[in-house]
């Protein structure tokens, strides 16, 4: 069982000798394998929660807890995928899946094996001695997926990892990271700003406000995608263009447009 | 690449034979420059040949040659098997930052050859104390850009180490060297700079043997064919430690090569 809990969780940051409260009293329970979704206004908080789950920043009131222990210090049970890969700029492709593996006293058989597999599921063969500058944005993204499934992680922590690449790249990810995600499930915190993302990968979606970042509302997208059976369309435009994704994405929509024209006042 | 080196030989070798033809114009062919203040291509090979051969100062000119390298190879080694690490543990630790800082803040402005007289009235004229003033200049540079390179870690590698459980003497040797590496060159190629440079001017004060003996000795003679020969290989010699530097610093550095091949 693997769960992340939010309970009260609050965090300021100071700035120019002013507090500024960034993610307010939020209250959440990843459940074990379930797939949620943070979306919100750039600044709200979002990332900062998922950094939280991780162990990178802590909350200044409240308690994050996974797998029932409170969260101290960052650590191969939660894998990260940041936004901008963070991958080893010295280390070859193989180098860099390796590595965690490693540093978790692993024998070379297995991390081999380890390393292989996950080189084939992420469709890098062919590039295992290449430099992450040598290969595309969406390359590199593959990589720091891979890297972070090899840790077979209790819990996986994704801070919009695609955001940086080109709209095909990204849809290629989106449909590769559906399969891997049904295939194995695990507990995953995935950050985005990007609504489509959000509805056809996750099993919650949750709302947040603008700063300070509250949960605004709570959706459950799988109780809709097992009723309207959207798995069996293997195209993300299949279901993107499936009547109940389209209601979803517009009520979030809705929901996150009340938020900006909140910013404006 | 192949064609880009040749051109590189072709014009480094073009611009060497234009020098050489003007030299000889404006001294021998014309005698535009008086030789008394600089000397003919031929007294200059003629000074060459003679200090290769018979000597001159307290030894042959690879005498020379080695002391000066050997006093450079000392001070510079020293101080970047002391500089580096610690600059890397400066940039690390906050503490050891804020216990350091302050002595490099003071240290830095102090030209090294002001160490010279300290270093005489501790160690007397022999190598020893040319060896602590090139430490002294070697030093800072290796620490401060060392330092750099850690600063100049991106925050996100640092947290993916942190993440995938790096520690210890792995972290050291697989996160930190290779991301400061960069600037611990960087670090490396002025300390070697200072390292010359103070060489010659400590070596001037007072020595035995080095290139900037042959200088001392030269301008004391009169000799400027003399003086010109161990410019020529003071420069010789900076140019290709440097030079050594830089393919070490190639190798050290394999994904960076394979970028700039792209």
């Amino acid at each position: 069982m693997s769960e992340i809990t939010f309970t009260n969780v609050s965090r300021s940051f100071e700035r120019d000798g002013n507090m500024f409260l960034a993610v307010d009293s939020v209250s959440l329970t990843v459940r074990d394998r379930e797939f949620v979704a943070i979306v919100g206004p750039s600044g709200c908080g979002k990332t900062t929660c998922m950094r939280m789950a991780a162990g990178l920043e802590f909350p200044t009131a409240g308690q994050v807890t996974v797998s029932g222990k409170e969260v101290i210090s960052p650590g191969p049970d939660r894998a990260v995928v940041f936004q901008q890969f963070a991958l080893f700029p010295w280390k070859t492709v193989s180098e860099n899946i390796d590595f965690g593996l490693r540093a978790k006293g692993l024998d070379e058989a297995e991390r081999r094996r380890i390393v292989e597999h996950n080189i084939a599921l992420m469709n890098l063969r062919g590039y295992e001695t290449a430099f992450p500058h040598q290969l595309s944005g969406g390359m590199q993204q593959r990589v720091a997926i891979a890297r972070a499934y090899a840790l077979d992680p209790d819990v996986l922590l994704m801070d919009e990892p695609f955001g940086a690449l080109d709209a095909q790249t990204r849809v290629v990810m989106q449909e590769e990271l559906v399969k891997l995600a049904r295939l194995n499930p695990r507990t995953v915190l995935f950050i985005t700003h990007a609504v489509d993302e959000a509805v056809y990968l996750a099993d919650r979606v949750v709302i947040m406000t603008s700063r300070p970042g509250k949960i605004k509302e709570i959706l459950d997208v799988k109780a809709v995608r097992d009723a309207e059976n959207w798995d069996q369309h293997s195209r993300i435009e299949d279901v993107m263009d499936l009547a109940s994704f389209v209601h979803l994405r517009t009520r979030i929509w809705k929901s996150l447009r009340e938020e900006h024209a909140g910013d404006d006042h | 690449m192949k064609l880009k080196s040749t051109i590189g030989v072709a014009s480094t070798l073009a611009v060497l034979v234009g020098a050489m033809i003007v030299w000889y114009t404006v001294t021998a062919a014309t005698g535009w420059v008086s030789p008394a203040r600089f000397p003919h291509p031929a007294e200059t090979w003629q000074s060459f040949v003679a200090i290769a051969t018979n000597g001159y100062g307290n030894g042959k000119l690879h005498q020379h040659v080695l002391n000066s390298l050997k006093l450079v190879a000392m001070g510079f080694g020293v101080a970047v098997l002391v500089g580096v690490p610690l600059g890397l543990l400066m940039g690390y630790s906050r503490k050891a930052e804020a216990l350091l800082n302050p002595a490099f803040l003071l240290l830095r402005p102090i030209p090294p050859l002001a160490w010279i007289p300290l270093a005489i009235v501790w160690l007397g004229l022999e190598d020893a104390s040319k060896v602590l003033v090139i430490f002294v200049a070697a030093f800072v540079p290796s620490v401060i850009n060392s330092y750099a390179g850690v600063r100049q870690i991106e925050a996100p590698i640092l947290e993916a180490a942190d993440m995938l459980g790096i520690r210890g003497l792995t972290f050291v040797r697989e996160v930190l060297v290779p991301g400061s590496l960069p600037s611990i060159f960087t670090g490396l190629r002025l300390s070697l700079q200072a390292s010359w440079t103070t060489l010659v001017a400590a070596e001037l004060i007072g020595a035995l043997y080095g290139l900037g003996s042959i200088l001392n000795q030269a301008a004391q003679d009169i000799y400027p064919a003399m003086i010109l020969v161990a410019m020529i290989f003071v420069g010789l010699c900076g140019a290709s430690t440097t030079w050594l530097l830089g393919e070490l610093e190639r190798r050290a550095m394999p994904w960076r090569r394979q970028w700039g091949a792209q």
